[in-house]
Parts: structure tokens; C-alpha cells; sequence
């Protein structure tokens, strides 16, 4: 029992790859392999997809399943399989996205079930635990659909049942689970008659497969990073990256998905390609291939001619790049957003102006999520804005009081590791920024915007929409208001007197600076009139003016 | 309901048969275990009448369509998941099948199935 902790290492590094049982330590290894090949075959998994709804991109919600399940153990160093194998079941629940995500996590649910507080596992519990996995799966469900990953578990179950009663060598036993996969997946079109239509096989029952190749290739030593088919992310080669190479004529992008008759002479296609247009890219996966090009609009039909007389043709993308380069024109002037490096500390800000957000962008936000009173944002919304970005570090600003309980929504269903900075307001989001470096230690970081919080008053002037009394301050409709920190403090007839009021009521002695954020309804002559007075009124302090194109609000104060 | 007049007449959808495509798309998604009654009243006529739209509701309004679920789902799935992947695939089915616009897809989770524990 001593050496239970090296069963794997003993036979990665022996010749002989077989073992007879093995342990917690060691499931946490295969599903670590798994979680890493599927994500290397992510993009090829997606590209399977038949049905255009959002549940859409399979690969993707299998990899964030898989990304919340091995989170669960990433740091454990239980030895107990039936432990380990049951984090890995609770992760997989709550992390569950997805149709193929949600049948992924019951797969895992009877998976933990039967290795129930066990210490290890051999071949005959495997098999057991198999078949719970199966039957837990089925069981979610009236009517099953065959030619789906129910199928491809069920194949893989059966298989390794008759399997175990030949051998007790559980890479054997996995070597033949792999292999009734891929024959499994390779059936579905047989058993699904939409995927036969659209010519692919099921996605979900693919990510399956790729989950227990990533364990045997662990085992046979096989790098695990790189897909061994690539497909271009379509999503990648279609925009900034493309832009810069687009020639003058080629205005007219065409992408084409199809299945060659015979064996594709590659060369002779990119020759036959290079006659038509630019940026030629094909991607291959399956059998199934994908061609991407730029041409004239006079010839945008040509690439299709050409790969008709090859092959069967399945998709057809053409995208007018003219189009195309002017939204991104447009995007490009309302916000210059920089790409941030991949697994750095990306902060995501919500700011209800332009002005405000292209400040946020101006000091390091990685995204923007337009918000803020009268208007919060989604918790979809903050959700999908960080989502995509390429590190798990993320800090959110909700710069709202009435955002921060969406923002704390988003984080617990992000399967990333996410910090909310409670700010109220736009100036505390201000101050936490400041706080930010992408390469810092991120609990650091978190921590130092925290206390960022107290050291920043927030004024806010705006028109009065009904008579009201609070706080000892009487209002009238359509009168100006102050408030400082989100409490009604001062109330008048003009902007400027009010604003000066309202800095009466902040403890100035203490403060440096004053920064002014003007609204979509207030002149630059009247702001600039106000910031000479303040400057006035308060020699030693800094003034600072910026367009933070609010609506509602004529200025929002930062006392810092 | 006519979604469309074509050069020789109209076609008319009944509630009905739009509650029977999301009835059988509701049990075919995943996760879905059986569609419940409204309420116990409706439930008692329900059992005399054996409707096969149980747990379904349709309201037209001009141009769209909007349908409530009443479902029960299996215990130990993540709850979210699977409510967003039935309405999704039933809002996709009718839109498919009938060529409607579905506006909303409410789904009401009015009990869980217990098979195991764990």
C-alpha cells in the first residue's frame, strides 16, 4: 500500500505500460490528460455541430464541463479514488453547460457512485463503474436519442464488460475503450439520419472520444497540446488578423466546407486557388475540409466551381469584406480595446458612457460592458464579455451598486477564477484600476483594489426627476442635485452651484484631486467655466476635466 | 394561428399541434424526465380527458408565439442547464417545423426525479 502513490509513475517510466489498479493520484493525472486533449481538439469538435442553436459549440461546453470537474481536484492530494472520482462528479455538475456538458456530468456521477469511498480501482470496478455510468446517463432522459454520446458510452461500456472477463490490465482495457469510440463515432451518422444530411458525426459522442484518447495517450507518452488535426478556428481567421492582409479588389471572402472525392493533391488545390484570390488557408479534420479565400467579387464564384468538380460540398460561407472592414472601422473609433497576453490579469469594467469606457480602456481594461444606472447590464452579458479572453485571472469593476450582485453571478458561474471589486461607483472604478498590473500577483492585486475603495469620494450631478425630501434636502422637480457617495446631500439651481456645494460637504483637507466626467447633456463651455472656479476655490488642489459621455448624469466627481 | 398565406389560401396551426411539437421535444431533450401538470385541478382534468399536451401552454399573440413548460427534471443534473437547452430546442423545433417566431419559452421546473442519491 506504501508505494500506491507511484503506481502510475512506476509504469510511465518502466518499459511495460500495465497495471492492474490504480488510485486517486492517478485518476487526477488521466483526467488532467483528458481535459488537455479535448481542449487541443476543441475547434474540431465545435466544427461538428448540425443544429444552429446556441447550445451550438459542443466543444466548448465539454471542455468548461471538463475545466470545472478537474478544478475540483487540481490541488488535492487524496490518494482515495472514490474521493477524488466524486470532486470530480460534483465539479462536472456545477461547471455542466450544454446538452453534451449536462449528459458529460451524469457519465461522471455514475462513474463516482460505484467508486464509493474506494481506494483504488482494477478492472472489474472499472467495468461496474462503466455501466453506472451508462445507466445514470440514460436515465436523464424519456426518450434517448441514439447516434449521440449516450450511444458512444454505451458502446464503451458493453465493450469493456466483455472485455474484463480477458484482462486485468486496465491500459488494455482502455486501449479497446478508445477504439469502440472511435468506431461508435464513426457509426453515428448510421443512427442519427441529421447527421448523415450534414455529413459529419456527432459532436458530443466525438468530445467523448477525445476524452479517453487524451488518457491513453497520457500512457503511451503522446504529447497532449497539440490537435493532431487542425481546422482553423473560423472565427479567428475572419477578422483583425485577415484585415491587415486584405489587397485592394479582393473584396469578397469565401469559405467552403466539403468532402473531396479522392485523395486531395494539396498542392495543385493551393496552385488552382492561387488563380482565383489571397489568403488562401484549407484546414482538414476527418475527412471533412474547409477552404478559405479572398477573391474579386467577379470571380467569388469560381472557388465553389472549382471544388464542385472534386468533391461534395457541404457548406458555403461568402461574406462581403467591404462590409465587413467598415464595422470594424466603426468598432475600431468607439473603442480601442487591446488584446491582453494570454494568462495575464484582465480587468473587466462597466461604464455607462463612451468617454468613461475608452478611459477604463485607457488604462488597461481587457473589456468593456456597457451598463450602469437605469441600464445594468446581464449577468450573460458580463459573463460572455470575459469569457473569451484568454486567461482564467479575471477582475470585475461593476462601478454600480445595482451591478455588483450581476457581477457576482457571473463569477460564480464562470468556471475562471474571477474577483469582484465591489466599486459603487465610477470613481472608486477609477481608483481600483490604477491598482492594476497584468503581470502582478493576482490576490495582491485584488486585495490593493479593495482598499483602493476608501480612498475615493464619488459626487454625482443630476437633474431631479420628482419633489422629493430626504436627508434634510428639499427637492423640487427639475431642480439640480448633488450626490456624494450615492447619498442626496445638496440640491440647486445650477450645475455650478451645486457642484461647489457638493465639495463643500467632501473633506477637501484630506484630498488632491479633483477629476470631472461630463455627460451627453452638458456643454464643454459650462464644464470648463465650472473646472476654472473649483481651481479657484481650491488652489492646491489638481483639476482635472475628461468627456465621460454619460447619459443622465451632467458630471460624476471623482474626490480623490 | 396562420404564419403564412400562400396564392391559393391560408394555413392555420392549432395550439394544439404546436403544444404537441413542444411536448414531444421537451421529452426528447436531455434531462427531462416528464411534463407535469399546471395545477391540481387541470390535473384531475386531465386524467379524464388524457390530454397528450399535458405540462404545455400556448399563447399567440400577432406575429409570435410564446409557450410555457411545465417539466420535471432529474435529480443530480445542473437544474440551469438543463431548463436553457429544452427551451432552446423546443423554441427551435416549432420554429423549424411551422415556421412561427417563438418569442418566449417560459419553463416552470415543478419537481425533480429522484433515481439515486448518491
Amino acid at each position: 500500500m506504501i508505494n500506491q502513490k507511484t503506481h502510475m509513475e512506476q509504469t510511465l517510466t518502466s518499459q511495460s505500460s500495465s497495471y492492474n489498479t490504480i488510485n486517486g493520484q492517478d485518476l487526477k493525472k488521466l483526467v488532467e490528460a483528458a481535459l488537455r486533449w479535448l481542449k487541443a481538439n476543441q475547434q474540431l469538435v465545435n466544427s461538428l455541430n448540425v443544429f444552429p442553436v446556441p447550445d451550438g459549440d459542443t466543444g466548448t461546453n465539454m471542455l468548461l464541463t471538463m475545466q470545472a470537474a478537474y478544478n475540483e481536484i487540481a490541488n488535492s492530494e487524496e490518494t482515495n479514488i472514490g474521493k477524488v472520482a466524486k470532486d470530480v462528479a460534483q465539479g462536472a455538475l456545477m461547471g455542466a453547460r450544454g446538452n453534451s456538458g449536462v449528459i458529460l456530468s451524469q457519465i461522471w456521477r455514475g462513474f463516482a457512485r460505484v467508486l464509493d469511498n474506494l481506494p483504488e480501482m482494477d478492472a472489474q470496478i472499472l467495468s461496474r463503474a462503466l455501466s453506472e455510468s451508462r445507466n445514470t446517463a440514460y436515465k436523464g432522459v424519456v426518450r434517448p436519442v441514439e447516434g449521440t454520446i449516450l450511444t458512444v458510452i454505451k458502446d464503451v461500456s458493453l465493450a469493456v464488460e466483455n472485455c474484463v472477463t480477458k484482462s486485468s490490465d486496465l491500459a488494455e482495457i482502455l486501449d479497446v475503450a478508445v477504439k469502440t469510440a472511435d468506431e461508435s463515432v464513426k457509426y453515428t451518422p448510421e443512427l442519427l439520419p441529421i447527421l448523415k444530411t450534414a455529413g459529419v458525426v456527432d459532436s458530443g459522442g466525438k468530445g467523448l472520444f477525445f476524452l479517453f484518447e487524451g488518457m491513453q495517450r497520457l500512457i503511451q507518452k503522446l504529447p497532449l497540446d497539440e490537435g493532431t488535426i487542425v481546422i482553423k478556428d473560423l472565427s479567428s481567421i475572419k477578422f483583425a488578423e485577415t484585415m491587415d492582409v486584405v489587397e485592394d479588389g479582393q473584396d469578397v471572402e469565401v469559405v467552403i466546407d466539403f468532402t473531396p472525392n479522392d485523395k486531395l493533391d494539396l498542392e495543385a488545390f493551393y496552385n488552382d486557388l492561387g488563380k482565383i484570390g489571397t489568403s488562401i488557408q484549407v484546414g482538414e479534420g476527418d475527412g471533412l475540409y474547409r477552404m478559405h479565400i479572398h477573391t474579386e467579387e467577379s470571380k467569388q464564384d469560381e472557388p465553389e466551381a472549382l471544388i464542385k468538380s472534386m468533391g461534395q460540398i457541404s457548406k458555403i460561407y461568402k461574406e462581403d469584406l467591404r462590409d465587413q472592414m467598415k464595422r470594424i472601422e466603426a468598432k475600431k473609433k468607439e473603442l480601442d480595446i487591446k488584446q491582453i497576453a494570454p494568462g495575464s490579469i484582465a480587468v473587466v469594467s462597466v461604464s455607462p458612457g463612451p468617454g468613461l469606457s475608452q478611459i477604463f480602456v485607457s488604462q488597461g481594461a481587457a473589456a468593456i460592458v456597457t451598463g450602469g444606472q437605469t441600464m445594468n447590464p446581464s449577468i450573460e452579458e458580463i459573463l460572455k464579455s470575459f469569457e473569451d479572453l484568454p486567461t482564467d485571472k479575471v477582475i470585475i469593476l461593476p462601478n454600480n451598486k445595482n451591478v455588483i450582485l450581476a457581477a457576482n453571478s457571473a463569477k460564480a458561474l464562470s468556471v475562471k477564477n474571477v474577483a469582484v471589486i465591489p466599486t459603487r461607483n465610477i470613481s472608486q472604478g477609477i481608483s481600483a484600476i490604477l491598482r492594476w498590473n497584468p503581470d502582478g500577483d493576482f490576490d495582491q492585486i485584488v486585495e490593493d483594489m479593495n482598499d483602493s475603495l476608501d480612498e475615493a469620494d464619488c459626487g454625482e450631478i443630476t437633474t431631479a426627476t420628482r419633489s422629493v425630501e430626504i436627508n434634510g434636502v428639499e427637492v423640487e422637480e427639475g431642480k439640480i442635485i448633488g450626490l456624494l457617495n450615492g447619498k442626496l446631500v445638496v440640491s440647486g439651481n445650477s450645475v455650478l452651484e451645486t457642484c461647489l456645494d457638493l465639495l463643500e460637504k467632501t473633506d477637501m483637507e484630506m484630498r488632491e484631486r479633483v477629476t470631472l466626467f461630463y455627460g451627453s447633456n452638458i456643454t464643454e463651455e459650462e464644464v470648463s467655466k465650472i473646472s476654472e472656479k473649483i481651481a479657484e476655490k481650491y488652489p492646491d488642489h489638481e483639476v482635472e476635466v475628461h468627456n465621460g459621455g454619460q447619459p443622465h448624469y451632467q458630471l460624476i466627481i471623482s474626490i480623490e | 394561428m396562420n404564419p403564412s398565406d400562400n396564392p391559393i389560401g391560408s394555413i392555420y396551426i392549432s395550439h394544439r399541434s404546436i403544444a404537441s411539437i413542444a411536448s414531444q421535444s421537451a421529452l426528447e431533450s436531455y434531462g427531462i424526465v416528464g411534463l407535469a401538470n399546471k395545477n391540481l385541478a387541470s390535473g384531475f382534468t386531465h386524467a379524464l380527458t388524457k390530454d397528450p399536451v399535458m405540462g404545455v401552454d400556448v399563447f399567440f399573440d400577432e406575429t409570435s408565439v410564446s409557450i410555457d413548460l411545465y417539466l420535471i427534471i432529474e435529480y443530480g443534473t445542473r437544474i440551469k442547464s438543463v431548463a436553457d437547452n429544452v427551451s432552446e430546442f423546443v423554441k427551435y423545433q416549432i420554429e423549424k417545423t411551422t415556421g412561427l417566431t417563438v418569442k418566449q419559452v417560459n419553463v416552470h421546473v415543478r419537481g425533480l426525479r429522484i433515481s439515486n442519491t448518491d
